[in-house]
Formats: structure tokens, sequence, C-alpha cells
């Protein structure tokens, strides 16, 4: 069973009241918050911190502290580490045809991380879900249309129901391929969110600091940043489901991933709160008969744990293998 | 902190650095001679390869702020080659490749940290008398040397020195040559005198395609007689020297 909310109905994921399981002292099932010190920290809350203290780390760099040096697409961590996308390491390799040294090294620590967080990239590091979501806030401001899902899209014929996301594999392979036949790493220079917002950030305080940067750069990326939040303004989401292929790479991460959602047995009164606040589209409930969930689009951004109406109980993230 | 708009207003010097190749203009050293390409960061790889590898991450960049260099730029779509003109596809190849924009301001400080992290390999790591992202040629019609003067300002500057400079002292003047053991940082660039400076640093291959015509007209001013070159000194180079002291405003950063 699904429906969609009418207007004036409210799901309200965000309201601080708990839920009666939570005051009896539930939470056994798992975390829906994180207690530091007395404060306690929603996931969703969490996220935009982590969020926030790595765009600080990278802001350190033009204080010249060797923190984090570079981007998001690739980095330098204390001046020691190298890390780069894996994807943009796959179009790389795809361009050249050949493998660096230093392209191994600095792909093999994030692979190591993803395996251990999965798609979580997505949800905590990636700016442009945070942008995505000040688009969403005006959308339903201005629309009342509370719906993040673009269920058209990914009910189209080509994966009929089975949100398999048969279309994005098909979209990051075929941009390997023209990354090849043309030489250049072709979504990674000029597509892609990660680059752009890089280019954006960074010549802008260039600029500020009368540092040498070229204009078209600035005006390019910025209007392909632009374009992007244009497009999440009316169609919530695409960009993440189906045609980021940095998102899809780190989706394959999910299915080997040590953190996953886990379900306990019973209680689902299949409310579908879950899957309403869900904006990753993923179908929660459809996995309830399996030990965790292992979608591709699943970002941990905690929203269906807070969302569900047992408060974590049912729904939880979890770093813990399968028993 | 100054706002942007101060940034992008009326300043000259700002204006300057932000064109896409200040050097490059009818108002530069060599106006006839392009730069026949991007001056990479120092290591990097054969063009293509280069472009190839290179992931727009601006590690490179930023490592070189760290530094306090600043020497490396993004490139946008306008630097010159391979012109649309010449059956080129513009700068669009170049987009989001790093480069050695403005040396008049910002020359690369060789001190060899980008190649050490570039983490793709694109930049691969190199000595610093090995690198080889360009070739200095001075335009001997506007430096102070070979027009009647002690300068040499830009031999001291060289971090190579002695094994790139040969200089030829005569009445004309303290002439200094750069010869092909430049590895085109543009540190002479930043400190010649001369208003725009006399000296511009091009790419090794474009070097091969002037070098013939440069050389011999190196060669001709040499085995110049002397009444001949004292026409072109003071009807010539002396009155555009002057000119660029006046026309380009600039203080060192
Ligand atoms: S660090 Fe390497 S891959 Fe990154 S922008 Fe510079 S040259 Fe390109
Ligand atoms: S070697 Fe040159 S370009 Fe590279 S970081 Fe140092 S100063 Fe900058
Ligand atoms: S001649 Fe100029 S560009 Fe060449 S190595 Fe010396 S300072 Fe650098
Ligand atoms: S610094 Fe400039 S003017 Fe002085 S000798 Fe060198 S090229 Fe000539």
């Amino acid at each position: 069973m699904s429906y969609w909310l009418k207007d004036g109905e409210d799901v309200k994921p965000d309201t601080p009241d708990p839920h009666p399981l939570l005051s009896k002292g539930g939470l056994r099932g798992g975390v829906s918050e994180l207690k530091i010190l007395n404060f306690k920290l929603r996931l969703s809350r969490l996220r935009r911190y982590v969020l926030f203290s790595i765009t600080i780390l990278f802001l350190l760099q033009f204080l010249r502290i060797k923190v984090l040096v570079g981007g998001p697409t690739a980095s330098l961590a204390f001046w020691s580490i190298n890390l780069i996308n894996v994807f943009a390491f796959f179009e790389s390799f795809a361009a050249s045809k050949s493998i660096t040294m230093q392209a191994l090294t600095g792909v093999l620590p994030v692979a190591g991380i993803y395996l251990i967080f999965g798609r979580a990239f997505c949800g905590w590091c990636c700016p442009m879900d945070f942008l995505f979501e000040m688009v969403d806030k005006i959308r339903i401001q201005k629309t009342g249309d509370r719906r993040q899902n673009v269920r058209p899209l990914l009910n189209s014929p080509l994966d009929k129901g089975r949100h398999s996301g048969i279309i994005g594999y098909g979209i990051a392979a075929g941009l390997l391929a023209v990354s090849a036949i043309l030489g250049v790493p072709f979504f990674t220079r000029y597509l892609s969110h990660l680059t752009n917002f890089f280019m954006v950030f960074n010549s802008s305080v260039f600029l500020a600091l009368d540092l040498p940067v070229s204009k078209t750069v600035l005006i390019y990326s910025g209007s392909a940043l632009l374009s992007l939040l244009l497009l999440e303004y009316f169609a919530p989401r695409l960009w993440c489901k189906i045609l980021c292929p940095v998102g899809i790479t780190y989706g394959l991460f999910n299915k080997l991933s040590l953190l996953k959602l886990r379900f306990k047995e019973g209680n689902c009164g299949e409310c579908n709160l879950c899957e309403q606040v869900c904006y990753m589209d993923v179908k929660i409930t459809h996995h309830l008969d399996q030990p965790g969930l292992r979608d591709t689009n699943c970002i941990y951004c905690g929203r269906c744990v807070e969302g569900c109406g047992t408060k974590g109980k049912l729904v939880s993230m979890s770093l813990r293998a399968h028993k | 902190m100054v706002g942007t708009a101060a940034i992008l207003g009326d300043n000259p010097r700002v204006m300057a650095s932000a064109a896409d190749d200040p050097s490059a203009g009818p108002k530069g050293p060599l106006p006839n001679i392009g730069a026949g390409g991007l001056i990479r960061p120092p290591g990097a790889l054969p063009e293509k390869e280069f472009r190839a590898k290179c992931i727009s991450c601006g590690v490179c960049a930023n490592v070189c702020h760290v530094m306090k260099y600043d020497a490396i730029a993004i490139a946008g779509f306008t630097p010159p080659s391979p012109p649309l003109a010449k059956g080129g596809i513009g700068g669009v190849l170049n987009y989001g490749t790093p480069y050695i924009k403005d040396m008049r301001d910002f020359p690369c400080g060789l001190c060899m940290e980008c190649p050490k992290h570039c983490p793709t390999g694109a930049l691969q790591k190199v000595e610093k008398e090995n690198t080889a992202m360009g070739i200095a040629l001075i335009d001997f019609g506007l430096c102070f040397g070979w027009n009647g003067d002690v300068c040499l300002s830009c031999s001291k500057a060289c971090p190579m020195g002695a094994k790139v400079f040969d200089f030829y002292n005569g009445e004309w003047g303290n002439q200094p040559y750069i010869n092909d053991n430049c590895v085109g940082c543009g540190l002479c660039v930043k400190y010649c005198p001369l208003g725009g400076s006399a000296i511009k640093v091009i790419t090794k291959k474009q070097y091969e395609t002037v070098k013939s015509s440069y050389v011999s007209g190196f060669k001709k001013l040499m085995s110049m007689p002397n009444e001949e070159r004292y026409n072109i000194v003071y009807s010539q180079n002396l009155p555009n020297i002057m000119e660029r002291g006046k026309l380009v405003e600039r203080e060192y950063r």
C-alpha cells in the first residue's frame, strides 16, 4: 500500500517530539540519534555537521594549512595521502588507457573507505546533497508538493519497477566509453557536479584573494551548477538517482559495504512513513523480510530511521555484520 | 579584504592579470611569436596524455597556493592553442587543466611539490634541472641590456643561473642570451623591470618551430654594423621601451 500525502497533511519527520517507544527507553534496535555528552544528535543533523566540518577542512588550505588540499574529486590529506574519486580514476584510466602508481595509491584508500561506508559519501560528504535539499525546500514551499520521487522515469520500460539502476549503469558505462573515445576524462572534466562545485568555490576564493583565475572557468562551472539546481527543482534527485555516475559507482559499494540498513522483525505498521521521507526512492518496505537493505540508491541519510514510527526500533543503521 | 566588485572594477593591475594571456597582447614581448600552447606545471606528460590523465581536480593549483607561489591557474575556454581559425577546437580541450597563467606576477618557483602530489600522475616527479615547462626568449628590441644599458635582472632571478645565461657584453650593453637549458619557470619574466617584461616563455614544442628565425635574428644583431644598430636602437627600440615604461602600470606583488 502506498499513498501520497495531500496538501496540508504533514509527516513532520523533523519534529523532535519523541515516539512513545523512545521515551520508554527504546532505541535498543540501533541508532537513530547519537548521544554525545547529553547532546542528542539526530542523524540528519549529524550528517550536516560532517559536511560542514569537511568544508572547513577544505577552507584551511586557503590559509595555507596542509590538512586537506584539493577538492572533492581528488585531494591530498595531511600533505601525504592522495585521495581520488573512484569514478574519476576509471575515467582517467579509460581516457589514457594506462594506469599510474599515483592513481592506484590514491584510489585504494578511497575504495577502502567506501567498502566500510558504502554510498554514504552522497548523503554525508557531497555538497550537492545539501544544495539540493535547499532547492527541495524552495519547491515544497512554492508548490506544496512534498513528493521527492520521479517514479515515471524510474519506471521506464528499461527498468520496469525493478529499481535495479540499470539506466544509471548504462549512463556511467556510456560516459566511460566517451572518455575512452575522446581521450579526455569527459564527465569529470566538463560535467561533474564535484568538479564544477570545486571550480566555483576555488575560483571565487582565488578571485577574492587577487590570484590568477580564468573567468571563463567561473562562468562555465557556475552555469553548470545552476543547471543542476534547476534540474533538481523540476526533477527531484533525478541527478542522484540516475544521472550521476559518481553516485552510481559508490552505489555498487553498497552491495558489499559494512554499513547498511538493518531491520528487526515485526512491528511494521505499513504506514510507509519511511518511504515517504526517503528522497532517494528506496523501496524500504520491500526489503522487510531480509536482514538488511542493500539498495544502490541508499545514501544513509537516516531519514527513514527517523521517519519510521518506531524511531529506530524497526529500521536502523548498522556497521555490524549480519548474524 | 576587498569586495569582488572592487576587484573586478577598474584596478588596471588586476584587469591585466585577469585577462587570459596578459603577455600575449601587442604590448607584450615578441608579439609575433605565440606561446604555442599552455605552459604546464613541471613534470607534465606530453600534451595529449596530460589531457587524458588530468581529472581537473585542482590539487596542483592548491598545492601551489599552499606553497605560496600561486603560479597555477585552471584554464578556461579562451587560452590560445589550438585556435579555432587553425582548425583546432579552441580552448575546449584545455578547459579545466592547470597551466602557469601569469608569469609576470606568478611564475613557478620550482618548489617541485605539485608533481609530487598530482593524484593521477598527469604530472610526474621530475628533477628541477630536468624540468621542461618551456623556454624563455628575450625580445632583443625591448631588453635594456641589448639597447645600451646594464640590467641583467633576469639572470639574477634565474634559479638555473649560469647554466642558462650567456652574456655578450659589448658597447651596446650587457647583452643576455637565454640558451636551451632554460626550464621555463618564468622567474625572469617577473623580474624584468621593463613594463610588460621583455621576456616571453613559450612551449618547447613551439620553440622548435621558431628557433631558426629567433637564432638568426640574434646572429644578425651580433654581426650588425654599428651604424645600422645605432639607427635601430634610437629610432625604434628606445621609443618602444619608453612607451612600455609609461603604458604598463604594474607593481610587484
Ligand atoms: S593535480 Fe594532476 S590531475 Fe589534478 S588538476 Fe593538477 S595535473 Fe590535473
Ligand atoms: S613547482 Fe612551480 S608550479 Fe609546482 S607547486 Fe611549485 S611553484 Fe607551483
Ligand atoms: S631563464 Fe627564466 S624561465 Fe628559464 S630557467 Fe631561468 S628564470 Fe626560469
Ligand atoms: S631583466 Fe629584462 S631588461 Fe633586464 S637584461 Fe633581462 S631581459 Fe633585459
